[in-house]
């Protein structure tokens, strides 16, 4: 309970991370364009083939000759081009990325709205918006974190991160972690007419529980798991190898192994009025 | 932003099975008409660009064909289901009040043939790719009012008797439900949120709720039903209480 206290930002209460439409949400038209362009073309040759198998004729005469056999290409042509679309969008907007960030390097911090740190989190959110709506959207599910580390956010080995909002920047997650449903990971907040810009840091093998939202500045030591239904202040630290729990966060219990938690659990159901008394916890 | 594909925040629109599998035919109308343009579209771009002997062009801008045929297939589709809204209100229009949960109870059942009306349109919105095409772009063909610079694209807001004010930051993963089913009973109230208003992420406004201007509710937290939140102040918990400073 006391590193809570210690920790405590003066902030009342925790909002959102929201980003506004500007006009430089049209990027998302550009990357769709490079991409369908990047498809059309290294597709050409294959189409050809299968153009001159219809109908004896090329549209470009490349001297090749198509066999029968080309059809069962098909399918597997079929199936790269998604991933091809995906990652070649990926690749180009992590360039955007890099030119943005060597215009106006990310900086933490508390800003006004309307600044230019305000300004260009936008732009870098938009950049990011559309590849990483594609790599969710593609029929591998972790791909997501592979879309996320071009663009800044440190993942480390066999992370489970790919069902929550994950802002695409100033995160880092360290190995075997595992975030659960439906969470929140911000580094930006919404506060007053201000914004708040801090870095977040899971360590290994930490569990975010689902329908969590981890607010910036917070710092999860290896093995801390932070229970359901719960929210960290700003700059909140968590303890390694404690259950921490709480709207805000303000218990904590330590882990136990199944066997104990089980017989406590018996415990319980069989006699609840004395059980509850003897434990401090509740 | 950054929301995977399962929590892409399509509108709440629930259809009770019996009516669903009765009129199942309007659903299926609605999809074959909204994809009749698309085709048509498709049949001019061939006709024009496919020249032989010269195909750099019809190559060129396939990339743009795509972009034209999401727009195409969106807005037909909202213009077909705003049709068949449009009969189905003629026929008994939206009240809001409290009514019996209950196929024979008409409110109860035209609010389920509006819902299937509105089904397909609010799936191809929350699935396309461009931010600028969903929740407010969507929802407000069917009545709801949503203000000028307010961000609303990764939450859930229902698709009827729904106010909400300019300004208004609505976070990721919030609900707004303007209907409620309570055992037998069935609610159907306005919410409204005025200007400036600022919602945290995963809250959850219940039917009847009014947020005042300038109000601030933290995330995580959900109102009761026919809440009224003050103007200027703060509000958290479960169910949201006033904050004092």
């Amino acid at each position: 309970m006391n590193n809570t206290e210690n920790s405590h930002f003066k902030i009342e209460y925790i909002s959102t991370s929201g980003v506004y439409k500007t006009p430089f949400t049209l990027i998302i038209l550009l990357q769709l364009f490079v991409g369908g362009i990047v498809l059309v073309f290294i597709n050409l040759w294959f189409v050809n083939q299968l153009y001159f198998l219809l109908t004896g004729k090329q549209f470009f005469s490349l001297g090749l000759t198509a066999e029968w056999y080309y059809w069962l290409l098909l399918p597997l042509n079929l199936y790269g081009n998604i991933f091809l679309f995906a990652f070649s969008i990926i690749l180009f907007s992590a360039g955007i990325n890099k030119i943005l960030n060597k215009v106006y390097p990310p900086r933490e911090g508390v800003f006004e709205r309307g600044s230019k740190e305000w300004k260009y989190t936008h732009r870098r959110f938009w950049n990011a918006y559309f590849p990483i709506w594609l790599a969710r959207a593609l029929p591998i599910p972790w791909s997501d974190i592979f879309a996320y580390r071009f663009f800044g956010v440190s993942i480390g080995k066999n992370v489970v991160a790919y069902e929550g909002y994950i802002d695409p920047e100033f995160i880092e997650i360290g190995d075997f972690t595992m975030t659960s449903l439906n969470i929140c990971i911000f580094s930006h907040l919404i506060y007053h007419e201000q914004i708040i810009i801090k870095k977040v840091k899971i360590g290994k093998a930490c569990v975010v529980g689902p329908q969590t939202i981890v607010s910036p500045g917070t710092v999860m030591q290896d093995g801390a798991v932070l229970g359901a239904n719960s929210y960290t202040w700003v700059g909140q630290e968590l303890e390694s190898d404690l259950i921490h729990v709480g709207t805000p966060v303000s218990m904590t219990f330590p882990i136990q192994s199944l066997e104990e938690s089980q017989e406590k659990a018996e415990r319980v159901i069989s006699d609840p009025l004395e059980n509850r008394e003897g434990d401090d916890r509740i | 932003m950054f929301q995977p594909a399962s929590l892409k925040g399509e509108s709440p629109v629930p259809i009770d099975e019996k009516i669903r599998n009765k009129y199942l035919i309007i659903y299926l109308i609605i999809i074959i008409l909204s994809f009749i343009p698309c085709s048509l579209f498709e049949y001019i771009y061939v006709l024009y660009l496919w020249n032989e002997g010269f195909h750099l062009l019809f190559f060129l801008f396939l990339p743009f064909n795509f972009l034209i045929l999401i727009y195409i297939l969106q807005i037909s589709a909202i213009l077909f289901s705003v049709l068949f809204l449009t009969i189905i209100n003629l026929l008994f229009p939206p009240k809001e009040g409290i009514f019996s949960r209950d196929v024979r109870d008409k409110n109860y059942l035209f609010w389920n043939l509006r819902n299937l009306s509105k089904k397909w349109p609010l799936f191809i919105s929350a699935s396309n790719p461009f931010p600028w095409l969903k929740n407010r772009f969507t929802l407000r063909f069917f009545g709801v009012r949503i203000g000028k610079k307010t961000i609303c694209d990764t939450c859930w807001i229902s698709s009827e008797f729904v106010n909400i004010g300019n300004n208004v930051i609505i976070g990721m993963g919030s609900t707004l439900l303007s209907f409620g089913i309570e055992q037998d009973k069935f609610i159907l109230k306005r919410i409204q949120v005025e200007d400036n208003v600022l919602i945290g992420a995963k809250c959850v406004l219940l039917p009847g709720t009014i947020i005042k201007k300038d109000s601030k509710l933290s995330a995580h937290s959900y109102t009761k039903f026919d809440d009224i939140l003050k103007d200027n102040s703060i509000y958290s918990g479960h169910p949201a209480k006033i904050k004092e400073v």
